[in-house]
């Protein structure tokens, strides 16, 4: 009894138990692969690029190792998706959010062959998930009131943040970077007025803050080299010569002299154009698009600076913090808005000439210079330092504050395990191994310090017992600490995000009960 | 992926073993890459290093001793290794000397990390310790150096030529180093003392004679024949230089266009409008008194025609053409002048003065020099010459490595010796600390102390002398107080190294140290090599 074939020829479909094993496999291995990362002694990937160059990253970073994966298998991509939601929504814990997830799926897989039905599990899972964050609500901490005490919270999630990366070194150094950015930015979480440079050459420490904002690009020649009270024009224009673009548009002359003239005319159009650019009553000109050596030299005699080439996000920028609009007409100078700014100057960095402007109007803009000694390090430098600064930015809109060291995860445990005892029927096996996927984290920060977990793990459990302890791993002394005096602390948002995205990912796997591949495409034989 | 099918579902987790064979293997083969690199550099550290012969892929030869260049062409594929590389590019960038010796360092660190990695300590808290560890060594360093004052010219040229004194150029250095001074000291800036910009330094390579010819020219040198066309003149006192962005040709729109032209007559009338069309622009130029004319190289037309070239001539006007657009900047410094980017701005106000532009033959090559150059911006430039293209290479790559020297000790003044006196100290200061440092710590610092005399091993060894023999005897005479003595590679023995006049910058130093344990500290961390898009 011959079935029909439903789906085409390479196709295939997995079913029932052998779709879940295979989703349960590829999760558990993404979270295998980015767990050591995990943690203060979590340790570094290299990214090595199948493509052209081979280029080599080095990061310790979750959304950005998991973003470069080759991935076969759904259910991993649906790890990196909400690894890759994390990093967009609050910019931290991209790598415990992928963890957790795994852990809850490990349970599960331990479940379902204890013969208890998927959807029974979500159920508990979803139980777990509420209790645990309402344990976590209880215990938050919220210094809105307190200006002093609310920066030095954030310094200390600043702190635990850049703990785990790279910068962890001069983490105070960075901290202070960070809050300093973030605070400038008085509430709001825009962080594209918040720019960062990466230079080449001396060490982290050397890094800086800088009010206004820097430009990587060269000053026209002849050009005064500083200006005060700046008037900017931020453009998008053609700076050599207004072309007729109609295909085949050709002149027909019949003397040398009328070519000259044609020539001279179209000198006079350009002339014409920086004419009117400088009757902005400008004196600095940012171009996107080059800028001829004839304009430049107009420029240069009208005194005007005048930057060409600027690249794309270089102006955008510069249009925001400076309150100026991008402009690519000139007829109009009343309805162009032009940027402001006190100072223009050439700065040194590095062996590298930039341009900086401070005094901007838009008073939150500030530059962070980067210093270190390889691409490498910078890059992953600039990593570290963002997940900073959203972290702080999201922190300064949401202002509850958490302990950290795997003190959330011990007290979500806790108040879950309570919640499995209450429960009667199967849900409350899946409760109690939330609680146990929870107790996972610790675990792996212990672990990766190269501590015995067990035995912490057991020290932490007894220690959370009573109310209100602040017990969390000091993975540098390698014992338990208090984590309120060791100034570790978490932002609450990222820790409910973990906590909330990881379930809905692990439930979302664990309902999955058939995996259809479609047949690939066909390519065509290109000969 | 593979990776990922591959992995099979694990037991329970709460099992305390973890199995890290994977992750030891990594960071093993991810060392002794490193360490391989550090290798193929390791000989030619040092005044009697050696040099390497690089055959690239497209057949071009380069003979060096500069660490930065052997490994920027080795063209490394592993990961780690290429991580040495890097280290190599950013001492260059940040010091511009000693690139050599920081790879030779982060080698001899990751040796010692493989011995303290198989004592099962863990990986981040050796790179804690080395972490505090150089931190402590750039204070021992700053401690032991000197100060220098910028008047002090012989103390620069030392270093400098300590600097040379390894390259192949070394019989050169009491020519080279001063020079080098004198370059960098000319383009310092009273009012910004501290900055050096090495691009005000334009260093010019021409074939012929021998490096015994290289000089400083107080002015510009173009690497390029007047234009001779048509015989105009080669040499003119008092010049006044145009630099003109403009073509001196027949016109041409940016629309396309065409002439029509309909009858034999019209034909001779346009090519006399050609000529006069040139004719008012060279009368142009004359009026204004200019009699150099620079001319930027044009892609779109032809910057001068034939036909311009004699009239120019005519005009006694000298040509030098073809000037890339990116050496504008610098001429136009130098002459402290303004590029003219049209006929119509051509104005007296935008030229330059000097005494002299001629024409001079070196060997059968002729280059352009400007001299006596009135009100000269704060730039050099310095005529290297050599024998073969090889050594005028490793030349120019020798002496940009003395300039940056100069520059270190122009934004930090401070010297310490050289000859492998700062490492030994180093180590046997660190080898001290170590001992009232608790626990892991302690021995991790001591492995960093160990590792520091390998540069004092290599100077020996590369020097052919008894490395054994002279580290130890370093080691007696450091204990004994005598904190500069140093391999004098000249003699073979162990002198007072700050007296043999063997010195260099602070900065050097320091940065290499901290640049090695920064690279090494991102070695170890890593535990997995992950193949992405």
């Amino acid at each position: 009894m011959a079935i029909e074939k439903i789906l085409k020829d390479d196709a295939s479909e997995e079913k029932g138990e052998r779709a879940r094993m295979a989703s349960f496999v590829g999760a558990i291995a993404i979270t295998d692969l980015v767990k050591t990362t995990l943690g203060p002694k979590g340790m570094d990937k290299i990214l090595q690029s199948t493509g052209r160059g081979h280029g080599v990253t080095v990061t310790n970073d979750g959304a950005t190792i998991l973003k470069s994966l080759h991935i076969d298998n759904p259910a991993a991509k649906v790890l990196i998706d909400i690894s890759k939601v994390q990093d967009d929504e609050v910019g931290d814990g991209t790598t415990s959010v992928v963890v957790l997830a795994g852990e809850l799926l490990r349970e599960a897989e331990k479940l379902v062959a204890a013969k208890i039905h998927p959807m029974t599990i979500i159920s508990g899972y979803r139980m777990a998930a509420e209790c645990a964050r309402n344990a976590l609500l209880q215990r938050v901490v919220d210094n809105k009131e307190n200006a002093e005490k609310f920066k030095s919270d954030l310094m200390k999630i600043a702190m635990t943040t850049l703990s785990s990366k790279i910068l962890s070194q001069d983490k105070e150094h960075f901290a202070q970077l960070a809050v300093d950015a973030v605070m400038r930015l008085k509430g709001s979480t825009n962080l594209e007025a918040i720019q960062i440079i990466k230079k080449p050459g001396g060490s982290l420490m050397d890094s800086f803050l800088d009010e206004g904002f820097i430009l990587d690009k060269k000053i026209g020649l002849g050009q005064p080299k500083r200006i005060e009270n700046a008037k900017i024009l931020v453009a998008n224009t053609a700076m050599d010569t207004d072309k007729v673009k109609i295909y085949g548009a050709r002149v027909r002359v019949d003397s040398m002299s009328k070519v000259a003239e044609i020539e001279g005319a179209e000198k006079e159009k350009m002339r014409e154009k920086v004419q009117k650019i400088i009757a902005h009553g400008i004196n600095c000109f940012v171009n996107r698009q080059l800028i001829y050596n004839f304009p430049e030299e107009l420029f240069a005699d009208a005194g005007v600076l005048a930057i060409e080439h600027a690249d794309f996000d270089g102006i955008e920028r510069l249009a925001l913090v400076t309150g100026g609009e991008i402009a690519s007409t000139f007829d109009n100078p009343e309805s162009v808005k032009i940027g402001h700014c006190k100072l223009i100057e050439e700065i040194m960095i590095g062996e590298d000439k930039l341009i900086h402007f401070s005094g901007v109007e838009m008073g939150q803009a500030c530059t962070i210079v980067l210093r270190g000694a390889s691409h490498h390090v910078l890059d992953e430098a600039e990593r570290s330092l963002h997940d900073a600064l959203c972290v702080l930015s999201q922190t300064v809109n949401d202002t509850r504050v958490l302990l950290g060291g795997g003190w959330p995860e011990m007290v979500m445990a806790k108040e879950v395990d309570e919640l499995a005892r209450k429960t009667p029927g199967k849900k409350s096996h899946a409760i109690e191994a939330f609680s146990r996927a929870l107790v996972a984290i610790p675990t792996i920060i212990a672990d990766n310090a190269g501590l015995d977990s067990a035995d912490l793990v057991a020290q932490l459990r007894a220690a959370h017992h009573k109310e209100g302890c602040n017990a969390g791993i000091d993975v540098i002394s390698g014992s338990v600490g208090d984590m309120a005096e060791l100034g570790i602390s978490e932002s609450f948002k990222v820790k409910q995000a973990v906590l909330l995205s990881a379930t809905e990912a692990a439930e979302m796997i664990l309902r999955v009960d058939e995996i259809i591949t479609c047949a690939p495409r066909q390519r065509e034989d290109r000969m | 992926m593979a990776a990922v099918s591959a992995a099979q579902p694990r037991a329970s987790k709460t099992e305390s073993y973890v199995d890290n064979k994977r992750k030891e293997d990594i960071r093993q083969s991810n060392i002794n890459a490193a360490r391989s690199v550090a290798d193929a550099v390791r000989t030619s550290l040092g005044p009697k290093g050696m040099d390497k012969m690089i055959s690239t892929a497209n057949g071009e030869v380069i003979i060096t001793n500069d660490g930065a260049t052997i490994l920027n062409k080795m063209e490394v594929l592993q990961p780690a290794a290429k991580m040495l590389v890097e280290l190599s590019k950013s001492q260059d960038a940040a010091a511009g000397d000693g690139t050599t010796t920081v790879v030779v360092i982060a080698g001899a660190i990751l040796k010692q990390c493989l011995s303290l990695l198989s004592h099962g300590i863990h990986p981040t808290v050796i790179s804690d310790s080395l972490h505090k560890a150089s931190t402590k060594a750039v204070d021992v360093l700053t401690a032991m150096a000197v100060p220098l004052e910028l008047s002090d010219r012989e103390s620069l040229i030392k270093s400098a030529s300590t600097s040379l004194n390894s390259k192949v150029v070394s019989q050169y250095s009491t020519l080279l180093a001063p020079l080098a001074v004198d370059s960098v000291l000319s383009v310092v800036d009273p009012e910004k003392p501290d900055m050096v910009d090495l691009r005000d330094i334009k260093i010019v390579k021409k074939l012929g004679g021998t490096v015994d010819d290289t000089q400083l020219v107080k002015g510009l040198v173009f690497d390029k024949k007047a234009s001779h066309a048509a015989g105009g003149p080669t040499r003119m006192e008092n010049a006044k230089i145009a630099v003109i962005q403009f073509q001196i040709s027949p016109p041409k729109t940016d629309i396309e266009q065409s002439i029509v032209v309909s009858d034999y007559t019209q034909m001779d009338r346009i090519l006399k409008e050609e000529r006069n069309y040139i004719l008012g622009m060279i009368k142009k130029i004359k009026a204004t008194g200019c009699n150099v004319l620079l001319i930027q190289k044009s892609i779109l037309r032809d910057a001068v025609t034939d036909l311009s070239l004699h009239y120019l001539a005519k005009a006694k006007i000298m040509v030098i053409k073809d000037v890339e657009r990116d050496d504008i900047e610098f001429i136009t410094k130098t002459l402290n002048c303004l590029p003219i980017a049209n006929i119509e701005h051509f104005r007296a106000e935008k030229l330059g003065h000097a005494d002299l532009v001629e024409e001079v033959s070196l060997g059968d090559a002729k280059i352009v020099k400007v001299t006596g150059i009135k009100d000269m911006g704060r730039t050099t430039t310095v005529l290297v010459r050599g024998s073969n293209q090889l050594v005028i290479d490793e030349a120019e790559r020798s002496l940009h490595d003395a300039l940056c020297v100069v520059r270190c000790l122009v934004s930090k003044r401070f010297l310490i010796a050289g000859g492998g006196a700062p490492e030994i100290e180093l180590s046997r200061q660190l080898g001290a600390w170590s001992k009232v440092l608790h626990g892991m710590e302690g021995y991790c610092v001591r492995s960093f102390a160990e590792a520091l005399e390998v540069i004092p091993y290599t100077l020996a060894e590369n020097a052919g002398l008894n490395p054994i023999a002279i580290v130890t005897e370093l080691r007696n005479r450091h204990a004994q107080g005598e904190i500069n003595a140093g391999i004098n590679v000249r003699k073979g023995q162990i002198t007072n190294i700050l007296e043999e006049n063997v010195v260099q910058p602070l900065l050097v130093s320091t940065s290499a140290i901290s640049l090695a344990t920064e690279c090494v500290r991102m070695i170890l961390k890593i535990d997995d090599i992950v193949n992405v898009r």
